[in-house]
């Protein structure tokens, strides 16, 4: 019993050190300064929250967090930056939104390469959001991949494993579905936020494609692009593989298919797992669900849409040097491997490479964030320009248009899709 | 003097708040509908562009959709409405407790927010655990498995069917209204002469409900071309935009878009359009109320 609390007490001193190991700029500079911080409500945020008391002593900085949910955050920030009050010293901010809230944001590139931030440790496909012609304006703190969700049971059943391709999932939901009542695979066809972009984007990038080449203009409606789209409006026309009500389906329709059980397979982003196992909202249980990293196109590298939340500093800020040292102790591997191992809590968002790989981060959430490391690996992510919201609704109408079978002609879908972006961009 | 000036002094502050609150922001807004304002790009309104957002309208073909959309949805909206609604003031014209009870209960669906009306349609024609899809097809296997809000065509019916089952309470209340100023002679006198029910009904009470019904429709049609939270809710303009209406497409232009000045174009079409209903509209009550005096 000793020992066993001994254990506990070392672990808990290693995990304190690794927390503690930022260093602050010497001397106290910014001692007596205020940072107040506008966030989205996450219970991330609110561990690192909760840890600021070592980062308060050892700057002298106070630090104020304001938390908005999700859905009113975009409108938080646009007032934030239209207002131009520097109400706020450091804002987070979705990566589809940086570009068209690029006025909030001011350049922090030499704050942060004086406090020798380890930007390497980034995946790259992290990064690039905080990224505005050509200069650093935030640093990524939360970040998801996609992974495959799938029930172990079923696959047991029918006698098949894990698909590693997107050509294997077919044949893995068919042999699920002639040995159960559940559909193949749930995807989100429906319109909401791009949310139907999110799989069939990997689906692009697996054939070659890309939403725009070199100059900028739209390249989605190519033969790649085609026929990535065919593939993945296919599963649900053509293979039929997919639950028939989920031409309408968004993401939390596919989410909520796989926890009642109606469907075997879900790509779907990581931090959607514990609600899986949750028996307050889910059917299954942990022995149930495993996962994989997302499936490629056969030959192709193994990739994942990212979705990337980076924190920055207002350009209406006073204290663009306290806000910046307090971006430097946000952004430390060790906070957030704090956070990752904390047994009180159930965070498993990680954007440094150092904790995707480690072993004991990998132990305690069964090897999740070694497959997303694969991933990421060869991840670029992509680039959102300020009118990715008008580009990403043109985009969505045509997805959902086609696997409501409005119309059923992909190529000229797209090419019509293209045009309408062409002429805005 | 000050008696004569006194009523106006009090209508002041009532006067300044609808300056804040109304005049001030569509004034604003109509001068931002003739500028370019790029809310990403500028945090106030840039140069004037003329009629270049209203030009813009008239070609984008999304605006036109939207236009379509309204006006298919509406018509339908407007016309079931009013039709349920007389029908049903018809039925419950006749008092007595099982009549009372009903008016009661008849009031809850118009006391749900629009937003909760489209969250649980959307729940309810959910093709797996929807009760509405479920019940369907369990009640006629050829409706069973279909994805209800994945085809066009039913999607905007749905959408019209919430609104009506949302709307039709209230309108049939104004119908009670209507009908219970109605001389019960005039129908007395009809019966005795043998004049069948549905005679007395579109003969006497329905020329004598046509002011009661115009106001009805005006107040309907400007409430369905508003129509806005259930299709966020509901369908999100989907499937592809068969029901994207041109609140929501306004909505999109200046909240997801941030493109302000043609935002505030679109906005002021659509101010136009409810401006010349409701005028036609007025205009036609007028005409009636001359036809009866005289």
């Amino acid at each position: 019993m000793k020992s066993i609390k001994k254990s506990i007490v070392l672990a808990t001193a290693v995990l304190a050190a690794n927390a503690m190991a930022w260093d602050a700029t010497p001397g106290k500079p910014y001692d007596g300064a205020t940072v107040k911080v506008l966030s989205v409500k996450s219970s991330q945020f609110e561990a690192h929250e909760a840890r600021l008391a070592s980062f308060e002593q050892q700057t002298g900085i106070k630090v104020v967090y304001d938390y908005v949910p999700f859905p009113n955050m975009k409108e938080a920030l646009t007032t934030e930056m239209v207002a131009g009050t520097g109400d706020y010293d450091v804002v987070s901010v979705m990566d589809q939104w940086v570009p068209s809230l690029q006025m909030l944001l001011q350049p922090i590139t030499d704050e942060v390469a004086e406090r020798n931030v380890d930007l390497s440790d980034f995946p790259k496909a992290h990064l690039r959001h905080g990224q505005l012609n050509g200069e650093l304006v935030g640093l990524p703190v939360r970040g998801h991949v996609q992974l495959l969700f799938y029930r172990t049971d079923l696959l047991k059943n029918a006698g098949v494993t894990a698909p590693r391709t997107w050509e294997e999932v077919v044949s893995v939901a068919n042999a699920v579905q002639n040995s159960s009542d559940s559909a193949g695979i749930a995807l989100p066809y429906g319109k909401l936020n791009g949310q139907n972009l999110m799989v069939w984007m990997n689906l692009l990038w697996g054939k070659g494609g890309d939403l725009f080449n070199a100059e900028g203009k739209p390249a989605f409606n190519s033969d790649a692009g085609v026929a990535a789209t065919d593939m993945y409006v296919g599963f649900l026309r053509d293979k039929k593989i997919a639950p028939a009500g989920s031409a309408v389906f968004v993401e939390q329709d596919a989410v909520n298919s796989f926890k009642q059980g109606n469907s075997a397979m879900l790509p779907v982003w990581w931090w959607v797992r514990s609600q899986l196992t949750d028996p307050s909202q889910s059917t299954l249980n942990a022995e149930q669900v495993g996962f994989t990293a997302l499936p490629s196109v056969a030959g192709a590298d193994r990739t994942t849409f990212t979705n990337t939340w980076i924190f920055g500093v207002t350009d209406g800020s006073d204290q663009k040097d306290a806000a910046a040292e307090f971006l430097s102790w946000l952004t430390d591997p060790a906070l957030e491997r704090d956070v990752l191992l904390d047994p009180a809590l159930s965070e498993v968002v990680s954007v440094h490479m150092s904790n995707l790989r480690d072993s004991e981060v990998n132990q305690r959430w069964g090897g999740m964030h070694q497959a997303a490391a694969e991933a990421l690996a060869t991840a670029e992510g992509m680039e959102f320009g300020s009118n990715w919201p008008r580009v990403a609704e043109i985009l969505e109408t045509a997805i959902s248009t086609l696997a409501s079978g409005e119309d059923t002609n992909t190529r000229s879908v797209l090419d019509k899709a293209a045009a309408e972006i062409a002429s805005i961009r | 003097m000050r008696e004569r000036l006194l009523p106006h002094f009090l209508l002041v502050p009532a006067f300044l708040i609808v300056l804040a609150t109304t005049i001030y922001p569509l004034a604003y807004s109509l001068v931002t509908s003739f500028r370019e304002w790029d809310l990403t790009k500028q945090r106030r309104p840039g140069d004037f562009v003329g009629l270049g957002n209203y030009l813009e309208a008239a070609t984008e073909s999304a605006f036109l959709n939207s236009l379509w959309v309204t006006t298919v949805f509406v018509v339908s909206s407007v016309v079931l409405t009013l039709v349920f609604a007389f029908s049903m003031a018809l039925l419950l014209r006749r008092t007595g407790r099982l009549h009372t009870f009903t008016r009661i209960i008849l009031i809850l669906p118009f006391a749900m927010s629009p937003a909760l009306i489209g969250v649980s349609y959307r729940f309810m024609f959910n093709p797996e655990f929807g009760v509405l899809a479920k019940g369907l097809g369990q009640l006629f296997p050829v409706l069973e498995g279909i994805p209800w809000l994945a085809d066009p065509d039913l999607a905007m019916g749905i959408l019209v069917a919430t609104d009506v089952w949302h709307w039709t309470p209230y309108m049939t209340f104004m119908c009670l209204g209507g009908l219970a100023s109605i001389p019960k002679e005039t129908e007395e006198a009809a019966r005795v002469d043998g004049a069948s029910n549905l005679r007395i009904i579109f003969e006497i009470v329905l020329p004598q409900m046509k002011g009661v019904l115009l106001v009805t429709a005006v107040l309907k049609t400007i409430f369905a071309l508003k129509m806005f939270d259930q299709v966020v809710t509901l369908t999100g303009g989907g499937p592809g935009i068969s029901t994207e209406t041109l609140a929501f497409f306004i909505f999109n232009v200046g909240f997801k878009w941030f493109d302000m000045g043609y935002a505030s174009a679109l906005a002021w079409i659509l101010t136009l359009i409810m401006m010349a209903i409701s005028a036609w509209y007025v205009r036609m009550l007028l005409s009636e109320r001359k036809v009866v005096a005289a």
